[in-house]
């Protein structure tokens, strides 16, 4: 259930282009900051997820996309 | 050797964090140096090697090595009870001053076209008594003029555990599939927010082979757990451009699974540029759980439990984090970049850890560094 709600999101995003253009090309120049990164140290987060994992019993939630401007 | 063994498994979850290399598809090489130590005299260093060579316009390989030394000097048993089992003491005596290396090498493929990117790769990795190989690939494509970046990530792992203590598990595999689902919205041209969903299935020998309980001066039993686990996390993360110098990032975390254990974590960064050589951080992460459906109070136990566990992550507990990350780039033009974290990490108190440990809780730090060279 929780699977198809976020897949009619994803779909929902992918259909519904102008109404989510917010952020012009020419305007997303704070999005190339090396800061602007949801995870800014990638070999802290490596390392700490390792950590986390072996000391929780909680994991996931992470994504390959970690920011960037994309405005190349 | 719990502790050690600890720092083996569920690595194929990690790898998810091999970020999608192509959004940035450059010739890099890097040495890092990360490590972590605890209370409990566990101490672990990890040098790292990753070398990113772009072969054409799109597409880029990428190594990488991780080596883990890890040396465990002792487990002090200042509240357990004496040893009565033969195969409990053939453990213990195996547990202390034991020491071990993994090696852990990571390849894979990165494709980028400027809206697609893609990563393949597999992963390997080999100590003692547990060999770890993996698979793994991420997919993102950015919609909307780039205001919309939808993804979707997959790993499988199929490891095999040969335990030294001459054990006989039920069955020697651990399989691991996960998958993750997310989408990244800008919402202002200086604020962004991401929402991920991940769905984790793991079946095999699940426990460690080593950790064992005794109660009242009976051994109980080795630590077993069901041999099947579903888990879903949802997390929602966010950034916020404040001004030149500052950025603050946030999540929040909800996991669940079929063992009834629920987390909650929430953290938050900001970073702070000093000058345009020097950034400097600050953070913080909150972590709670719940306890299994088959831990019990320890005392609780009887020998004709089906489910026995010794590891405290099997029960309720807190745990907090503080860390201070710091990056250095000679000038902006400049190849060379480094970057270093320092973090404290402790746990609530809790009876499991006074048990196994002879502490009341952990208290580690650990820390990461790395030089990076852009050619």
């Amino acid at each position: 259930m929780k699977i198809t709600l976020l897949l009619s999101l994803i779909l929902l995003l992918s259909g519904c282009s102008d109404k989510l253009v917010r952020v012009m090309p020419y305007e997303k120049e704070h999005f190339a900051d090396p800061k602007m990164s949801l995870s800014p140290l990638a070999e802290r987060a490596e390392h700490e997820g390792h950590i986390f994992l072996i000391r929780e019993a909680s994991a996931g939630g992470d994504s390959a996309y970690q920011g960037g401007c994309g405005c190349r | 050797m719990q502790i050690i063994k600890s720092f083996f498994i569920g690595l194929m979850l990690m790898i998810p964090f091999l970020k999608t290399y192509a959004s940035e598809l450059k010739d890099s090489a890097s040495f890092g140096f990360d490590t972590y130590t605890d209370n409990n005299d566990v101490e672990v260093y990890s040098p790292t090697f990753e070398l990113l060579k772009t072969v054409s316009k799109n597409w880029l390989v990428g190594v990488k090595l991780r080596i883990d030394t890890i040396a465990a000097a002792s487990i002090r048993y200042s509240s357990s009870p004496a040893l009565i089992s033969p195969d409990a003491q053939a453990t213990a005596s195996k547990r202390s001053g034991f020491d071990d290396v993994r090696y852990a090498p990571t390849a894979f493929v990165s494709y980028d076209d400027g809206e697609n990117t893609a990563t393949v790769g597999a992963y390997y990795s080999t100590e003692l008594d547990y060999i770890g190989k993996a698979v793994f690939a991420n997919y993102t494509r950015e919609l909307n003029q780039g205001n919309t970046v939808v993804g979707i990530g997959f790993s499988q792992s199929a490891d095999t555990w040969s335990p030294n203590n001459n054990r006989t598990l039920p069955v020697d595999n651990r399989d691991e599939r996960k998958i993750d689902l997310s989408v990244n919205q800008l919402l202002s041209s200086t604020a962004s927010i991401q929402l991920v969903y991940s769905y984790m299935y793991s079946e095999g020998f699940l426990a460690s082979p080593y950790p064992y309980l005794i109660q009242n001066g009976s051994f109980i039993g080795f630590e077993n757990y069901p041999d099947t686990r579903t888990g879903h996390a949802f997390a929602i993360k966010g950034l916020k451009y404040i001004d030149d110098a500052n950025v603050m990032n946030f999540s929040y975390r909800h996991y669940t699974d079929d063992w009834d254990i629920d987390s909650h974590t929430i953290s938050a960064e900001l970073l702070h540029d000093f000058n345009d050589k020097w950034m400097v951080g600050a953070r913080a992460r909150y972590y709670t759980q719940s306890g299994s459906n088959f831990a019990k109070t320890l005392g609780d136990y009887t020998q004709s439990d089906k489910y026995v566990a010794s590891d405290y992550r099997m029960t309720a507990f807190d745990s907090y984090n503080v860390g201070i990350p710091v990056t250095y780039k000679p000038s902006l033009e400049s190849p060379y970049s480094v970057s270093f974290s320092v973090d404290y990490y402790w746990t609530s108190d809790n009876d499991y850890i006074q048990n196994w440990f002879g502490e009341s809780n952990i208290k580690a730090v650990y820390t990461t560094l790395r030089i990076n060279y852009d050619f």
